[in-house]
Parts: structure tokens; C-alpha cells; sequence
């Protein structure tokens, strides 16, 4: 029987919060706060890259899917929701 | 720990297929798709690991080191996927100013109607 | 009925293909456990300092191994870039346009130089730290799309303009194969490295590695222009005023 140690436990947590929040994101309703929960996998794939020693992909996940996806994200969700006459 | 990591990018690619092959928003759709891309770097990270290896960062006195090639490849993959997401939101934008709506469904019906 | 139906069988055919997903990876990793003889990851990092100078396997194998797979995929950028213009149209910023508050725009711009650092530093420790051109050029272009949303459109035009965007990702972009050129003209391959006798320094020190340094840089300008002009592009429009 292997002893799970702290730093495994973790691990395995974050691995459950991940897929929790992958469904949240494709499936949470309103669009806005599905980008933020998007925002917060990848934060959470972000530390797992870097538990399985993958620094160079840790740091480029944190810096792409945290920053400049949910800016991409917002920014879309912005110019598809303003509408001319309030309508639609 | 590679198992483990295995059956998550496995989950989360599932959910971010599913959630492409239901949801009629497009933002939602954008949204999996980019879901699915993080399974697989996901994937390639777990596939490179090696029980007891560090980060690939040669210095003295370390002889165990997790793969780098699969490292190189997903972060190919990371900045070509923002890229991708970059299209996939202009078109949502251009349908949108073109239809006046995110809806995939509801552009296909007036799609329909033009005809 | 058929609404129900459809998502729980498109629910069950996705997990059936997340088990063969599984099943596939499973079976990639046990084919290459059972070999015997040396392993395509030793034989880098073994042979990668010497042969490279850059004590980061994976900046070695972006920048020196495979670096005309990087050269293809910052044509892969450039041309997301060209499709996002062709798709959305000449950006035109709009003047009412919304700002942070004033004390967090105070607070930016005597922070602002003080966040350029991070970014830099990434670029140029490529080579012998985690990091590298990508992720500093993404740092970078967050930083720009920082700017301008704090202050506004028209600012972030005045001082990024999309002009000097546009023309540090062509000059980045020539700077790529001019640098694969001087390995041809040096005698080896197309963006050879220390092959082309470019000097290798001491593996672990800023100046090392021959051009890897340089391609860090490079590349980092490249992806840094390119991603903050698709965000340029992508939020540089009226939200459907005039067009229908």
C-alpha cells in the first residue's frame, strides 16, 4: 500500500478542482462568468504543469490562458452583447 | 501522479467536446475549444513525465529529468491555440455584426431565410 | 424528446472517446518503457549543453533543434494576425471611451516601467531559466493590452501605435531569417547554431548559447507585436452602431 504524501494530496485535489471547473466553464450560464472560471482552470492547470515539472509550459499557460485569453474573451463577449438599440 | 493526470485531460477533453458538440453560443463553443486545447498540453506534460525527475534545467549533481521534447511541442501548441482562440473570437464578432447574434442555431436559420 | 436525447448521447460518445483518449496515452507510455538502450530524452539532456550552450533543454530544443519549427509558428501568429484584420477591418477607436478610475491610472503609470521589467527578464534568462521568447513576448503583449484598457483606446494607440506593431513584427520576422541566413553563409545549415561557429560562452551566463539569446528576443518581439495587435484589431470597433 503507497503512502500518499501531502504534496500528492494535493495533487490530486487540484486534478478533481480542474475537472469541476472545466464543466463549470462550458456549462455555468451566463458568459462572463464563464470566462472567469476559465481563468481559474487555467490557473489550476498552471500549478499542476508545474508539480509535474513542466515549468517552461507552467509559465506559458499562466501567462496565456490567466491573461491574454480572458482579455481576448472579455473583450469579444463586450462587442457581441452592446448592442445599437439595447435590443436583441 | 501520470495516471491521475491522464484520466484528468482525458475528463476534461470529454467535457470540452461535449460542451463544443451541445452549446449553440459561440462564445461557449470558443470557450471549449479552448478547453480541449488545454487537455492536450495537459497530456503531453503528463506523457513527458518521469517519477523522481526535475524540471529540465541541466545543473550539477542532478541525472534525472522529465522529458523535454514534449515541453517543446505544448508550448507550441499554448501560443497557436491563443492564436486560434484570436479567429475563432473575430469571427464571432464579424457573425455578430453581421446577424445580431451569438446563437449558431439562430444564424442557420437566417441563413435559411435569405435563400 | 429529441432535445433530451441528443446531449446524453453526445455525453456518452464523448466519454467512450475520453477512455480511448486514455487508453491511447497509456499505451504511448508503456511502448517507450519497455525499450532498452538510449532514450531520445537523455541523449538531450545529456548532449544538449554542449551542443547548444543553453542550460534549458526546452529553449534548446525552441530555438536550436527545432527552430524552424519556431520560424513556422511565428508564421502561424503572423498569420492569425492577417486573418483577424481581413476578418474585423481597420480599428478605429471610439473617443467616449471608458477608463479606469483615476487613482488606478496614477498608480500604472509609475508602475507600468516597473512591470516591463518582468517580461524582459524572462526574454533574456531564456536560455538558463524557465522562460523564453514565448512567454515574455506574451507578458509583453498583456502589457500592452494593460495600457490600453487603464487608459483608454485613443492613448493606447498614441503610444503603441499599430503601425509600430505591424512593423516590429516584420522586423522581427526578416530578423528570424537573417538570422537563419548567417548559418547558411557561415558555412552549416539553415538557423544553425554552434555548428555555424557562433560562440557558445560559459553554459548558465546571460551571454551564452551563440544566437539562442538573440532568436529569444526576436521571437518574443514577434509574439509580443503580433498577439497585442489581434487584441488591437478584435477591440478597436464601434459594437455595431453603424453596421446594421
Amino acid at each position: 500500500m503507497p503512502v500518499i504524501t501531502g504534496l500528492e494530496l494535493s495533487y490530486f485535489l487540484i486534478l478533481g478542482a480542474l475537472v469541476v471547473t472545466a464543466a463549470a466553464a462550458v456549462h455555468m450560464p451566463g458568459d462572463l462568468t464563464a470566462v472567469i472560471i476559465l481563468s481559474v482552470f487555467s490557473v489550476l492547470s498552471t500549478v499542476v504543469f508545474a508539480l509535474l515539472q513542466a515549468v517552461d509550459v507552467a509559465m506559458a499557460e499562466a501567462v496565456i490562458g490567466a491573461g491574454f485569453m480572458t482579455a481576448l474573451f472579455v473583450t469579444a463577449i463586450g462587442k457581441t452583447r452592446r448592442s445599437a438599440g439595447g435590443k436583441r | 501522479m501520470q495516471n491521475a493526470a491522464f484520466v484528468a485531460a482525458a475528463l476534461v477533453f470529454a467535457i470540452g467536446l461535449h460542451g463544443m458538440l451541445t452549446r449553440r453560443n459561440m462564445i461557449r463553443i470558443c470557450i471549449s475549444i479552448s478547453v480541449m486545447e488545454s487537455s492536450l498540453v495537459m497530456a503531453l506534460v503528463a506523457v513527458a513525465y518521469v517519477p523522481g525527475g526535475s524540471a529540465p534545467i541541466v545543473s550539477d549533481g542532478q541525472t534525472m529529468f522529465v522529458d523535454p521534447l514534449p515541453h517543446a511541442l505544448a508550448l507550441t501548441a499554448i501560443v497557436i491555440g491563443a492564436g486560434i482562440l484570436a479567429i475563432a473570437l473575430a469571427l464571432t464578432v464579424a457573425m455578430y455584426r453581421h446577424y445580431g447574434t451569438t446563437d449558431v442555431l439562430a444564424v442557420f436559420g437566417k441563413t435559411r431565410e435569405g435563400q | 424528446m429529441i432535445r433530451r436525447v441528443v446531449p446524453v448521447a453526445a455525453g456518452v460518445f464523448c466519454l467512450l472517446l475520453a477512455a480511448g483518449f486514455f487508453l491511447v496515452l497509456r499505451g504511448a507510455v508503456e511502448t517507450g518503457s519497455g525499450r532498452d538502450g538510449p532514450l531520445l530524452r537523455d541523449l538531450f539532456t545529456t548532449s544538449s549543453v554542449d551542443e547548444t550552450g543553453s542550460v534549458n533543454v526546452v529553449t534548446a530544443i525552441l530555438m536550436d533543434y527545432r527552430a524552424f519549427d519556431t520560424l513556422g509558428e511565428a508564421t502561424v501568429i503572423f498569420t492569425a494576425v492577417a486573418v483577424a484584420a481581413a476578418i474585423l477591418g481597420k480599428p478605429r477607436p471610439t473617443e467616449s471611451q471608458r477608463t479606469m478610475g483615476l487613482l488606478s491610472r496614477r498608480l500604472l503609470s509609475s508602475v507600468l516601467p516597473l512591470f516591463l521589467l518582468f517580461p524582459l527578464f524572462v526574454i533574456a534568462h531564456g536560455h538558463i531559466s524557465p522562460g523564453g521568447g514565448f512567454q515574455g513576448g506574451v507578458s509583453l503583449a498583456v502589457l500592452v493590452i494593460l495600457i490600453h484598457v487603464a487608459f483608454g483606446d485613443p492613448f493606447g494607440q498614441n503610444v503603441v501605435p499599430l503601425r509600430l506593431l505591424v512593423m516590429v513584427e516584420y522586423g522581427a520576422a526578416l530578423g528570424l531569417v537573417a538570422v537563419g541566413m548567417l548559418g547558411i553563409v557561415q558555412g552549416a545549415s539553415f538557423l544553425a547554431n554552434l555548428a555555424a561557429g557562433f560562440p557558445s560562452g560559459t553554459p548558465g551566463s546571460l551571454l551564452s548559447g551563440g544566437v539562442i539569446p538573440v532568436l529569444n528576443l526576436l521571437v518574443g518581439l514577434k509574439v509580443a507585436a503580433g498577439l497585442s495587435s489581434l487584441y488591437i484589431y478584435l477591440s478597436g470597433h464601434e459594437a455595431s452602431r453603424g453596421d446594421r
